[in-house]
């Protein structure tokens, strides 16, 4: 492997960065020990993180959809499904 | 406790459909049980859905759905630092497991301790894992029994004494029974029929619960001020802040080094399945959150006040928040469901702890020290007898033991298992380190890690580290897993060059 293409591949990771965002936010605790604004009842400190259990699964969700994007593109065309591709990986 | 027949007869039924499920479970996608990746890995065939409900049902135990809204009904906020913690799994989750996921399945590892002994060739290191394992998941199984314990006592099954326990060993009996027969196929299919029951349970809990109560302003309006944010720090320290941060990050790097959790993971087809996972247990993470503000209706309810329930604490403690909620706010067939979804929830995770227990224990201490060149039939067989004896032990230390003790070495647990995390870590990129170095920093890990928890009396694993003056409180396993890295990091190279003058460590 010449050395591009070494940065190359350790490029195709770059959307795990965006795993830093939730981890930030969480452990910046001082930015939601608050109960306003509420919402519908429930103080800030608790929907904000419910809200946050879904945003962080949208951040998995994402990175998974980039990152099997970009190693479609990258893949020589012909190669196919590969075995973990076959439908008995969903059930 | 009144014993209430409707929702005995209810919770009775359903116990006896998911024994049913569980044995039919070997003939699930067929194969020889008697091999050990058959019995106890599902034959690594279990796809994005059936993985979904198998770690879900793994991972959510029914002591965490006791416990969590035990803690918030107890402590308030901090016992909501469950909900940061379940976020962060998941790019743990995403991050590190596939790949460990693929390197076990080319090279047939089974446990954890498989994957170091072969990236280290260190049976010693193999050996720490495994024991390690076992007895962080021992205390973890006595657990599960007393979520058990305390739903078929608020049913009123006549509590205490040898006659008390008597539901309790049947359940186990049970158990062990489908164990030991199906392996890991069990709770797999078992995962799903709890599920269905705990989302009921919770969406009615939520729904009409807070109906009942006038809606989550009067619920949080009854909620002391003082619990509902954490208690800002003063001066030189960080307090209950960091106390959260670290309590939320520590559990979640320690959660997936359980030996349940990683066959959880190794039983899975493939490392899309993993991601995939990664993304879509968040709806387990949801429900907890859920869960965790039960605590707060069993406040709003004023049912630790309600003298029918008075017999209830008295014996459970905080951990009777939710079934009296649930006792005084259901129809009596309703509670049968509920309860039964929590009793359910309990076999599911202490059948995987078993069968994980009993993998470590056949691969990493029986094959390797004691039978090197039994037959792949004389392992699964070893494995199926020790998933009972794990059991069985569980049941003793629940039933001899104070359960007090059971809490705190859970929580031990947690400070034990984390000091994994360096070897495997670092095993899934490079075998250039010294395994000597590895144990020393598990040892140096461990014991640093326990001490801290000694200073707390074993009843804290939240650490008051001083550091420039400065006190951080925080959770015991994150500070001594650091200590375990710059062990390994310091000695590794040194270690190399004593071993082979000359010779710098990346050359092996």
């Amino acid at each position: 492997m010449t050395r591009n293409q070494h940065t190359a591949s350790r490029l195709r990771y770059w959307p795990r960065l965006l795993f830093l965002i939730p981890f930030g936010a969480m452990m910046w605790v001082p930015s939601y020990n608050r109960t306003e604004p509420e919402l519908s009842g429930i103080p800030f400190f608790y929907w904000y993180q419910l809200g946050w259990i879904l945003l962080g699964a949208a951040i998995v969700l994402t990175v998974h959809l980039i990152e099997t994007r970009i190693t479609r593109s990258t893949e020589p065309p012909g190669k196919g499904l590969k075995p973990e591709d076959v439908p008995g990986d969903i059930l | 406790m009144t014993f209430d027949l409707t929702a005995a007869s209810i919770f009775v039924a359903l116990f006896l459909f998911v024994t049913w499920i569980g044995f039919i479970a070997a003939r699930w996608r067929k194969a020889d049980l008697n091999l050990l990746h058959e019995w106890g890995l599902g034959g690594r065939r279990f796809g994005t859905v059936v993985t979904w409900f198998l770690l879900g049902g793994d991972l959510y135990t029914a002591y965490t759905f006791i416990a969590v809204p035990a803690l918030v009904f107890g402590k308030g906020a901090m016992g909501f630092f469950a909900v940061p913690y379940t976020i962060l799994i998941y790019p743990i989750l995403y991050l590190v497991f596939p790949r460990l996921w693929k390197i076990a399945h080319e090279r047939g590892h089974v446990t954890a301790a498989d994957f170091v002994r072969d990236r280290f060739g260190s049976r010693m290191l193999a050996l720490a894992f495994a024991l390690t394992g076992i007895v962080a998941t021992m205390p973890y199984i006595a657990l599960q029994l007393v979520g058990m314990e305390v739903v078929i006592g608020a049913l009123g099954f006549p509590a205490g004494g040898f006659v008390g326990h008597i539901p309790l060993i049947i359940a186990f009996v049970i158990l062990a029974a489908f164990t030991y027969t199906s392996g890991l196929r069990a709770p797999a299919l078992i995962a799903i029929v709890k599920d269905v029951l705990i989302f009921v349970t919770v969406f009615a809990a939520v729904v009409i619960i807070p109906a009942k109560l006038g809606g989550y302003s009067a619920i949080f309006a009854s909620v002391p001020p003082e619990k509902l944010t954490l208690v800002p720090p003063e001066g030189d320290s960080l307090g209950s802040y960091s106390a959260y941060a670290t309590l939320a990050l520590g559990s979640a790097v320690a959660l997936f080094l359980y030996p349940h959790a990683m066959t959880g993971i190794l039983a899975s087809s493939s490392g899309n399945v993993i991601r995939r996972n990664a993304a879509l247990l968040a709806a387990y993470s949801f429900i907890l959150g859920l869960i965790a503000l039960l605590g707060y209706m069993a406040i709003a309810a004023g049912v630790d006040r309600d003298p029918a329930y008075a017999a209830g604490f008295a014996q459970y403690g905080s951990n009777f928040a939710v079934p009296a909620l649930f006792l005084a706010s259901f129809p009596s067939w309703f509670v049968g469901i509920a309860f039964a979804a929590i009793a359910i929830g309990a076999l599911v995770p202490a059948a995987i702890m078993s069968i994980a227990c009993a993998n470590l224990f056949t691969r990493n201490l029986y094959k390797e020290f004691i039978s090197p060149d039994c037959s792949d039939a004389d392992e699964a067989r070893m494995a199926k007898i020790v998933s009972l004896v794990v059991k069985i032990g569980a049941v003793v230390f629940i039933l001899a033991i104070p359960q007090a003790y059971a809490i705190q070495l859970q929580l031990l647990g947690g400070i034990w298992i984390i000091q994994l995390l360096p070897p495997l870590l670092l095993g899934l990129y490079t075998r250039g380190f010294n395994a000597l170095a590895l144990l020393l920093g598990w040892a140096a890990g461990t014991a640093i890690g326990t001490y801290m928890a000694a200073t707390q009396g074993f009843t804290s694993s939240v650490y008051p580290l001083e550091i420039f003056g400065v006190t951080v409180p925080g959770y015991a396993a994150l500070y001594s897993v650091v200590i375990n890295f710059l062990v390994v990091i310091a000695l590794s190279p040194l270690l190399d060059l004593m071993a082979r003058p000359g010779a710098p460590s990346a050359a092996r």
